[in-house]
């Protein structure tokens, strides 16, 4: 029983309820979205000291070494990055909201701190250095490893509570740095735990309430963009706000293709994993030297997005190709970092010039850029990170407009429809069903493929040994009221069953051999390390009852048999415990 | 080692002012400052009150921004100034340069309630070299003649010459200007200056100043920004908010300000270099930083005190008998989409500003 699973009743079982529920969620929401606020201050502040920041830059003026520091900054980060990861990852891949999900997926709702913490680390040299990586990657893993641990370390806590703590965190990430509350509960919704359970709801509110109070009343919050003035939107611009859709959806999926594919390079590339972040961080810092865009999160192109005359059609198609190419080379090579905010620059960057294009059939296209803009962010970020309304709703909590918001939807919808069709949910899902996690077809699927048969093995079945004589075997089926024996050697190993039926058509033939003869291999043995979902899938190529269950693949000892009847019992009860979870009272 | 030795120096001296022996008259103390309204209303606050508690006469100077005079002070060719009130961003210059003595803020006499200096200043009102003293603010104003019909309201509106017609009395200088340029842009106040590091901010900026650059009449001493407004063909003029509402509000003109986009600032004192007088400088600038002496120049100019204690006695104009809370620069209702100058990036950018404006100024 978790500390959130034990309805009482009354008044004080109510009181005690809502206690624990605030407490908690004020608790993980809180410590998340503190860690949150510090990461982002982190980064603001080693981008000002490292000359990252354009700011800064300018400040530094016409300093000789501002071009040498350009190119040494990402490729030093880059170093440490490689060291950080060598020397505190497990793993040579720093985990990330595909590590989220999974665990909220999979319902154990345990992300160890041994990776939350350095994965923070080398996240913070990435995009202290000036990587062009994201932010809110790594923020959400920071989250959900703090609301993980919190829910792990309360008393009577155990996975469910972890799996809470993990939207708790996650909410109160997005909410603190978006300044979007709502967006916060949605994302943990929608992209992390995708399922709604009042149980969950009730602390994710809270947690997600608690970053907006810290961020805004607090630490009077930095938002990633403004956006003080919204442009009126005429009805027949909603073709192009579709059309932006559709493109998005395309630009997206060239994003996500371009990152698998320099991950493909640094895999076959003779550099060794360490390095291979400090490589990517020179040859950015070098590109860097001419288009100074491209290094750092882009917080001010993606403000210049909403200006009409801040570039050409030129500069944004360059903008656009090359930041697709740094942030690939980033995350390809090794730089520990998000997708988000590299997708939102590429949004709006491609949003800009869809905006030019529709100047060319739609009069006054041009003026309401920053609704094209804003419109391309979202078509291209929310297939990235696989949250349609996720994304509506952070736009809407940013610009409080409504029709800009309308607009956005008609894009968002669209991009998702055809990034769906040709490229799958999302990046994360893409990812975690490279590493064989496949959400495709839901969590259902997931939890099943990971409930282990073992638990419904019985033993409770007739031996026929070798070289027995088949009178004796069918004594002992008759004695048993069995209808089949299996038949193991000296070793204990299964050699075939035997069915009772085979054992009198012998006598009745006047077979006088040993019962071995009789036994044939069922072709749905299972073994005892199987899912559910495997065993299930196993039986349904036999007609038989009973199956016998082997120990290990690699092993044919005999440990036990199961009946077909058991194996939809165990189908029913796994479920039913995710149902269970799902649909239980706050 | 020059901090060490300024504590050295306040151990020698007592803290409180000497009542200097009478008789013997001291030389008087050199202030550098804007001259103006502005100097007026300082010679009615502080510099009267000064001279008659501590005996010590003042001599102002003409000062109009920049940071060379004190240059050629320490050339040995500049003006003999012991003080100078500067604006927040030349006196971070002045200070990184070395051209102004350090200044200890223990100097400063607490609230009249007890509160010491260091908690009743709003933040980021203290220096290495001096001290904040009052808020201003450079705005815009319209001549009320030039728009019968529509009245400019906005940032916008200054450069738009088609619907706003009129010249335009504008400092030259890149201050402010820039800031109007791309706010006009609706690029948010916040990332002005974030925008403004970038070449793309800067060229936008200045394709916004082409559209104005025939209809400017230039000005480089804030006085002359009042007079040029009321010159006819002049609509618009930039200039500080205190001689806005002092021609308008004491003087009667025609004018309105436009709160929109105003571009705050705090102006510092800091004591000068090579002065001769340092001890009655810092006795000088703690009388004039007391809260009774910035509450008594808010009877004569609409700059906001820097003191908190000072702020909640804000009450009416000395002569014109006006409440001057709506008049300052930080009333709540100025503030919807106000400036604050970026002053740590004006001193470490002013001279690549400088160059680029010039440039510009020749390109026409």
């Amino acid at each position: 029983m978790t500390a959130l699973a034990e309805p009482r009743r009354g008044l004080l079982g109510v009181a005690r309820r809502a206690a624990v529920v605030g407490v908690l969620g004020v608790l993980m929401g809180g410590l998340a979205s503190l860690a949150a606020v510090g990461f982002v201050a982190a980064i603001d502040w080693l981008n000002d000291v490292l000359r990252v920041s354009a700011r800064s830059r300018m400040m530094a003026g016409d300093w000789r070494w501002l071009p040498l520091l350009t190119v040494a900054v990402p490729a030093a980060g880059g170093l440490l990055v490689g060291v950080v990861k060598r020397a505190l990852l497990l793993a040579d891949r720093a985990p990330g909201p595909p590590d989220v999900i999974e665990a909220a997926q999979r319902g154990h709702g345990e992300i160890r701190a041994r990776d939350g913490v350095p994965s923070a680390l080398a996240a913070l040299c990435s995009l202290g250095s000036g990587a062009s990586v994201g932010q809110y990657g790594p923020l959400v893993h920071l989250g959900a490893t703090i609301g993980s641990a919190v829910g792990r370390l309360t008393p009577h806590g155990g996975r469910t509570l972890g799996t809470i703590g993990i939207g708790c965190g996650v909410a109160a990430a997005i909410s603190t740095v978006f300044n979007a509350p709502i967006a916060g509960i949605l994302f943990a919704h929608e992209v992390v735990l995708r399922h709604y359970s009042l149980r969950a709801f009730a602390p994710i509110t809270v947690a997600s309430t608690i970053g907006f109070v810290l961020a805004n009343f607090v630490f009077g919050g930095d938002t990633l963009f403004r956006v003080d003035e919204v442009p009126r939107v005429e009805p027949f611009e909603f073709a192009g706000f579709v059309a932006v859709g559709i493109g998005g959806a395309f630009v997206a999926i060239a994003f996500m293709r371009a990152i698998m594919a320099a991950e493909w390079i640094a895999q076959r590339s003779r550099l060794p994993v360490p390095l291979r972040p400090a490589a990517a961080g020179a040859l950015l810092g070098i590109v860097a030297l001419w288009l100074p865009e491209i290094i750092g999160i882009g917080k001010e192109t993606l403000r210049f997005t909403l200006i009409p005359e801040a570039f050409t059609p030129a500069e944004l198609g360059l903008l656009l190709a090359a930041k697709i190419f740094a942030t690939a080379l980033c995350l390809g090579f090794g730089f520990v970092g998000g997708s988000f905010s590299p997708a939102l620059v590429i949004g709006a960057l491609f949003g800009a010039l869809a905006a030019f294009g529709a100047a060319l059939l739609i009069p006054g296209a041009a003026d309401s850029m920053s609704a094209y803009a804003i419109c391309g962010m979202a078509a291209v970020t929310s297939p990235v990170i696989g949250g349609p309304i996720t994304t509506i709703l952070i736009v809407f909590e940013l610009t409080r407009n409504y029709e800009l918001t309308t607009a956005v939807m008609v894009s968002v919808v669209f991009s998702n429809l055809v990034s769906y069709r040709l490229f799958g949910r999302s990046m994360f899902d893409e990812q975690l069903r490279r590493r064989g996690c496949d959400l495709t077809l839901g969590r259902d699927q997931l939890v099943l493929d990971r409930a282990p048969i073992r638990p419904y093995v019985s033993g409770d079945y007739e031996i026929a040994h070798s070289g027995q004589s088949p009178a004796a075997l069918r004594a002992s089926l008759v004695r048993a009221g069995a209808s089949e024996a299996q038949l193991v050697d000296a070793a204990g190993r299964y050699r075939g069953t035997i069915t009772l039926n085979d054992v009198l058509a012998a006598l009745d033939a006047g077979h006088d051999g040993p019962a071995d003869d009789l036994a044939s291999w069922d072709i749905a043995v299972l073994r005892a390390d199987m899912s559910v979902l495997a065993a299930l899938r196993q039986a349904e190529s036999d007609r038989s009852g009973i199956l016998p269950v082997l120990e290990s693949a690699d092993s044919d000892r005999l440990v036990g048999v199961i009946a077909q009847s058991t194996i939809v019992r165990a189908y029913r009860e796994t479920l039913g415990d995710l149902r269970r979870e799902e649909h239980a009272a706050p | 080692m020059r901090r060490a030795a300024a504590a050295m120096l306040l151990l020698v001296l007592p803290v409180s002012a000497p009542t200097p022996a009478a008789g013997d008259r001291p030389a008087p103390l050199t202030i550098a400052t804007w001259g103006g309204a502005y100097e007026a209303s300082q010679r009615e606050a502080y510099f009267l009150a000064f001279t008659e508690e501590s005996g010590i006469p003042i001599r102002t100077a003409a000062y109009a921004g920049g940071v060379e005079p004190l240059r050629r002070r320490i050339e040995g060719t500049g003006p003999d100034w012991d003080i100078v009130d500067m604006t927040m961003a030349d006196h971070r210059r002045a200070c990184e340069l070395g051209l102004l003595r350090r200044f200890d803020r223990r100097v400063l006499a607490p609230a009249p309630d007890g509160t010491p200096a260091a908690r009743d200043f709003i933040a980021g009102s203290f220096t290495d070299c001096g001290v904040a003293h009052n808020v201003f603010s450079m705005v815009f104003a319209f001549d009320e003649r030039a728009f019968p019909g529509a009245r400019p309201y906005r940032v916008e509106h200054l450069f738009r010459p088609d619907a706003f017609p009129g010249g335009r009395a504008l400092r030259k200088r890149p201050d402010a200007l820039l800031e109007w340029a791309l706010i006009s842009y609706g690029v948010p106040p916040a990332d002005l200056y974030n925008l403004l590091s970038t070449e793309r901010g800067m060229r936008l900026a200045f394709r916004r100043l082409d559209r104005i650059r025939e209809h400017i009449h230039w000005w480089s001493d804030p006085a002359d920004a009042v007079e040029l407004l009321g010159q006819p063909g002049v609509s618009f003029a930039s200039g500080y908010n205190g001689r806005f509402f002092n021609a308008a509000v004491v003087e009667g003109m025609p004018f309105e300000i436009v709160w929109d986009g105003q571009v705050y600032e705090r102006d510092a004192w800091g004591i000068v270099r090579g002065s001769a007088h340092v001890e009655r400088a810092r006795e000088f600038i703690r009388f004039a930083t007391r809260t009774d002496s910035l509450v008594r120049q808010t009877r004569h100019i609409a700059y906001g005190p820097t003191r908190r204690s000072a702020a909640r006695q804000v009450g009416e104009h000395a002569t014109a008998g006006v409440d001057m809370r709506p008049h300052m620069p930080t009333n709540p209702s100025h503030m919807t989409r106000a400036i604050e100058k970026d002053v740590a990036w004006y001193a470490l950018t002013r001279d690549r500003l400088e160059e680029r404006f010039d440039a510009w100024l020749a390109g026409g």
